[in-house]
C-alpha cells in the first residue's frame, strides 16, 4: 500500500465524510439518514487504516489503526442496533419515521 | 462597708431576667392563655418579682452607702498592637453595675412597672391582642431594666435602642388608627434624631478615649463607668476641650430626643395616641426619664464642660415654660399632662444643668410616682366615660371617689404644695438652680422661668381637676355612667397616691437620703436632702405662694362646673390660638417634611427609579429580546441540531487553522 499517495486516501475519507454529511443534512428519512451517518463514520475509519499504515513502526506494520478500525466497526455496529430500535419506536408512535415530524423533545 | 443584701449584687442580672422571660413566654404561648387574661398575669407575676430583687437590691445599696458593684464579661475583645486608632485595643463588656443611681431607679422602674402591669389587667381587659401588649410590655420593663443597671456605655446604647423601638411598638397598638400609627412613627423618628446624636457623642469618646481615660484606655476596658471600683470621672483627663464639649452637646441632644426636650418635644403628647397605662409607665415615670438618666450618668461619671452645662439649663429650663405654657389650653386630659410631663423632665434637666445632678434624679424619682399616678387616674376616667375630652366631663368626684382623690394628690403633688412629694423635690431644684445662678448670672432667666411654670403647673392641673371631677354632673349628657374601677386599678391608684404623698419625705430618712448624697470617687453632689436655711425658706414660701395663685385661678376659672370662656375680642386670643397651635411647630414640621424633605425625596426618587433602575431595566430588556430571537433556533429537529453542530465545528476548524495562526498574540504568526 506504501506506493499509493497518502493524498488520495485523504481525498477519499472526505469525500466519503462529504457524502455522508450531505446526506445527514439532507435526509428526512430516519433509514437512509443512519446510512448517511455510517458512510460519514466509515471516512473516520478509512482515516485509521491509512494513518496507521503509513506511520506505523516496524513491528506491527499498523496494525494499530486497523485494530481500531475493527472495534469502531463494531461501534458502528452497536449504534444501528439503537438506530434501528429507534426507528421501529418511532414508527410504532407515530406511523411514519420523518425525522423532520419527530419533535416531542421540544417543549 | 457591706451590708447583708450586698450577697444580692452580683444577681442583678436576674432582676431583667424575670420580665425578658415573660416576653418570650406571653409572645410565643399568649393565645393560649385566655383564663390567665391573655398572659397578663404571667407578665404581673414576672414584674412583681422583679420588684421584689429590685427593691431588695436598691435597699442592700441603702445599707452600704456608696458602693459600686460591677459584675461583667467581656463579650469579645479586639486586642491592640500598639499603633493605629486603638493601639490598647478595644473590648465590648456587658454587665450590671449597682450604685446609688441605678438603685434610685430601679425603685421607680420595677414598682411603677409592676403597679402598671396590675393596673392593665382591668384597664386593658376590653380590648383586642392582650398578648401581643403583655409581650412587649414586658419587653419594655426588662429592657428598661437592662438599661438602668447597664455598667458601660455602649451597653447602654443597646438598651436605649429597645426601650425606644418598645415606646414605639406601645405607642402604635391601636395601629388599625391612623392617628396612632401616625403617633407611633413621629415618636420613632423625632427620637432617632436624638439617638444618631447621642451615637455621634459616643464615636467621639471612642476618638478620645482610645488612649485617654482609665489605663490601657477608655475603650480597651470596654467603657465601664466604673473600673476597677473607682468612678471614671477621677481618672478623667480630656485631652481636646473643644471636641470634649461637643460630645457632651451631642450627648445633650441625645437625651432631649429620649425625655422630649425643646426643640425634640413634639412626640410626647401625640404619642398619647397609646393606651393610658403605656402613657404612665413609659412616658412619664420610666422610657422618658431615660434621658435624665443619661445626662446624670454623663455628668456623674464623664462630667460635662460649662459650655454644656449652660445649655443644659437653657434647654431645661426653657422646655420647662414651653410645654407648661402648652398644657394650660388643651382639652385632652392626657395631653394635658404629657405637656406637664415635659415640663417636668425640663425641671430636671435645668437642675443636672445647674449642677446638681442628685437634684435631678430626686425630682426624676418623685415625678414618676405622682406622674404614673396621674395618668392613672386619668385613665380610670377615660375607662369610666369613655372621652378624653375635658368639656364632655364634670361631677365625677361623686362616683368615682377614689378616683378623684387620687388624682387631687397627684395634682397637690405636681402643684408643688407641702408636704406632699412634689413639693420636696420641685423645691429642691429651684433652690439648686438659684444657687448656681449666685456664680453664673446667665442662669438667672432660666430661674424666673421655673418660678414661672410652677404657677402654671398649678393652675393647668387644677384646670383638668375642676373640669373633670367638680361641678353637678357631667357636661355631655350622653357619658357613660361612670363609677369606680375594679381592684386591680384602684390598688395601683391607692399605692402611688401613698408613694405621691411619702416620695419626698423619704430623702430624710438616713439611709435613702444616703443614696442621694453617696459620692466616693467622685465629688460629692450636693442638695439632697434639702436644707432649710432662711434664703430656702423665702423661696419656698415664694414658690409655695405661685402654686397656691395657681389653684386659685384655676378655681375662679373652673371651679364648681364654670367653663370660663375668652371672650373673642380679648387681646388675649391671639396667644390661646398659638398655644392651641402648638407654637405652629407641628405645622413648621410638617411643612418642611411636606416641602424640603419630600421634594429632597423626590428627586432621588426620580434617580432610583430612571437612573439606576432605568440602567438595569435597559440590560434586562435587552436580553430578553434577544433570547426571544435566539429561542427559534431551538426548533426540535433533529437535523437542524446536526447542522449546528457541523457549523460549529466548521467555525472551530477555521478559527484554528486560520486564525490563530494569523495572530501573533495567540501564538502564531
Amino acid at each position: 500500500m506504501t506506493d499509493l499517495p497518502l493524498a488520495g486516501f485523504l481525498a477519499l475519507s472526505a469525500v466519503l465524510l462529504g457524502v455522508g454529511l450531505f446526506g445527514i443534512l439532507t435526509r428526512r428519512n430516519f433509514i437512509l439518514l443512519l446510512i448517511a451517518i455510517e458512510v460519514a463514520m466509515n471516512s473516520a475509519i478509512l482515516n485509521f487504516v491509512v494513518f496507521g499504515s503509513y506511520w506505523g513502526t516496524v513491528p506491527t506494520h499498523g496494525l494499530e489503526g486497523q485494530s481500531v478500525a475493527v472495534v469502531l466497526v463494531g461501534l458502528a455496529a452497536t449504534e444501528v442496533a439503537v438506530g434501528l430500535a429507534i426507528v421501529l419506536a418511532l414508527n410504532r408512535l407515530r406511523g411514519s419515521i420523518n425525522v423532520a415530524e419527530a419533535t416531542v423533545l421540544k417543549l | 462597708m457591706s451590708g447583708p443584701l450586698n450577697a444580692l449584687f452580683a444577681w442583678a442580672f436576674l432582676v431583667p431576667l424575670g420580665p425578658t422571660l415573660a416576653f418570650v413566654v406571653v409572645g410565643l404561648f399568649g393565645r393560649r392563655m385566655q383564663r390567665l387574661e391573655w398572659g397578663g398575669w404571667v407578665a404581673v407575676g414576672a414584674a412583681f418579682v422583679a420588684m421584689v430583687l429590685g427593691v431588695l437590691i436598691a435597699i442592700g445599696e441603702m445599707l452600704s452607702p456608696g458602693t459600686y458593684t460591677d459584675r461583667n464579661i467581656a463579650w469579645f475583645t479586639l486586642p491592640g498592637n500598639g499603633t493605629g486608632t486603638f493601639p490598647h485595643g478595644f473590648s465590648l463588656v456587658m454587665g450590671t453595675l449597682v450604685d446609688p443611681l441605678s438603685a434610685i431607679m430601679l425603685i421607680v422602674v420595677t414598682v411603677v412597672g409592676f403597679l402598671v402591669m396590675l393596673y392593665s389587667i382591668s384597664y386593658m381587659r376590653r380590648d383586642a391582642g392582650l398578648p401581643r401588649y403583655y409581650a412587649e410590655l414586658s419587653l419594655f420593663l426588662a429592657s428598661m431594666l437592662g438599661l438602668v443597671l447597664a455598667d458601660n456605655l455602649l451597653q447602654f446604647f443597646l438598651f436605649w435602642e429597645l426601650v425606644g423601638v418598645c415606646s414605639y411598638f406601645l405607642i402604635g397598638f391601636y395601629y388599625q388608627r391612623p392617628a396612632a400609627a401616625s403617633a407611633a412613627k413621629e415618636a420613632f423618628l423625632v427620637t432617632r434624631v436624638g439617638d444618631v446624636l447621642f451615637l455621634g457623642g459616643i464615636f467621639i469618646y471612642f476618638q478620645q478615649f482610645a488612649t485617654a481615660g482609665p489605663a490601657p484606655g477608655w475603650a480597651a476596658s470596654g467603657f465601664l463607668f466604673v473600673h476597677h471600683g473607682i468612678p471614671f470621672l477621677a481618672l478623667l483627663h480630656p485631652s481636646n476641650p473643644t471636641l470634649f464639649t461637643v460630645a457632651g452637646l451631642l450627648i445633650l441632644g441625645g437625651a432631649a430626643g429620649k425625655s422630649a426636650q425643646f426643640p425634640l418635644d413634639v412626640w410626647l403628647p401625640d404619642a398619647m395616641e397609646g393606651p393610658t397605662t403605656v402613657s404612665a409607665l413609659i412616658h412619664a415615670a420610666t422610657m422618658v426619664a431615660a434621658g435624665v438618666y443619661l445626662l446624670a450618668i454623663t455628668s456623674v461619671f464623664i462630667g460635662f464642660s460649662s459650655t454644656d452645662l449652660l445649655v443644659i439649663v437653657a434647654i431645661g429650663g426653657f422646655t420647662a415654660f414651653w410645654a407648661a405654657s402648652m398644657a394650660m389650653v388643651n382639652r385632652d386630659i392626657k395631653r394635658v399632662i404629657a405637656y406637664s410631663t415635659v415640663s417636668q423632665l425640663g425641671y430636671m434637666v435645668l437642675a443636672i444643668g445647674a449642677g446638681f445632678t442628685m437634684v435631678g434624679l430626686y425630682h426624676l424619682f418623685t415625678h414618676a410616682f405622682f406622674k404614673a399616678l396621674l395618668f392613672l387616674a386619668a385613665g380610670a376616667v377615660i375607662h369610666a366615660v369613655e372621652t378624653q375630652d375635658l368639656f364632655k366631663m364634670g361631677g365625677l368626684r361623686k362616683t368615682m371617689k377614689i378616683t378623684s382623690i387620687g388624682f387631687l394628690i397627684g395634682g397637690l403633688s405636681l402643684a408643688g404644695i407641702p408636704p406632699l412629694a412634689g413639693f420636696f423635690s420641685k423645691d429642691d431644684v429651684l433652690s439648686s438652680v438659684y444657687t448656681a445662678a449666685q456664680t453664673h448670672p446667665l442662669y438667672w432667666p432660666f430661674y424666673v422661668l421655673a418660678l414661672l411654670t410652677v404657677f402654671m403647673t398649678a393652675y393647668y392641673i387644677f384646670r383638668v381637676w375642676f373640669l373633670t371631677f367638680s361641678g353637678e354632673h357631667p357636661r355631655d349628657p350622653t357619658l357613660p355612667h361612670a363609677h369606680d374601677a375594679p381592684w386591680t386599678m384602684t390598688v395601683p391608684i391607692v399605692v402611688l397616691s401613698a408613694l405621691a404623698v411619702l416620695a419626698g419625705a423619704l430623702v430624710f430618712v438616713p439611709q435613702f437620703g444616703g443614696l442621694f448624697a453617696a459620692g466616693v470617687g467622685f465629688p460629692a453632689t450636693p442638695g439632697v436632702p434639702p436644707t432649710y436655711t432662711t434664703t430656702d425658706i423665702l423661696l419656698s414660701s415664694l414658690s409655695v405662694g405661685l402654686g397656691v395663685g395657681g389653684i386659685l385661678t384655676a378655681y375662679v376659672l373652673w371651679g364648681n362646673g364654670r367653663v370660663f370662656a375668652l371672650p373673642e375680642s380679648s387681646g388675649a386670643q391671639p396667644i390661646r390660638r398659638l398655644l392651641l397651635e402648638r407654637y405652629y411647630v407641628k405645622v413648621g414640621v410638617d411643612w418642611f417634611g411636606r416641602r424640603v424633605v419630600y421634594t429632597v425625596a423626590r428627586f432621588f426618587d426620580f434617580v432610583d427609579e430612571y437612573v439606576i433602575d432605568g440602567t438595569i431595566h435597559g440590560f434586562e430588556r435587552l436580553f430578553s429580546d434577544l433570547s426571544i430571537r435566539l429561542r427559534r433556533i431551538q426548533s426540535g429537529i433533529v437535523l437542524d441540531y446536526a447542522a449546528y453542530v457541523i457549523v460549529g465545528l466548521a467555525v472551530f476548524l477555521v478559527f484554528l487553522y486560520l486564525i490563530v495562526p494569523a495572530i501573533p498574540a495567540l501564538g502564531g504568526g
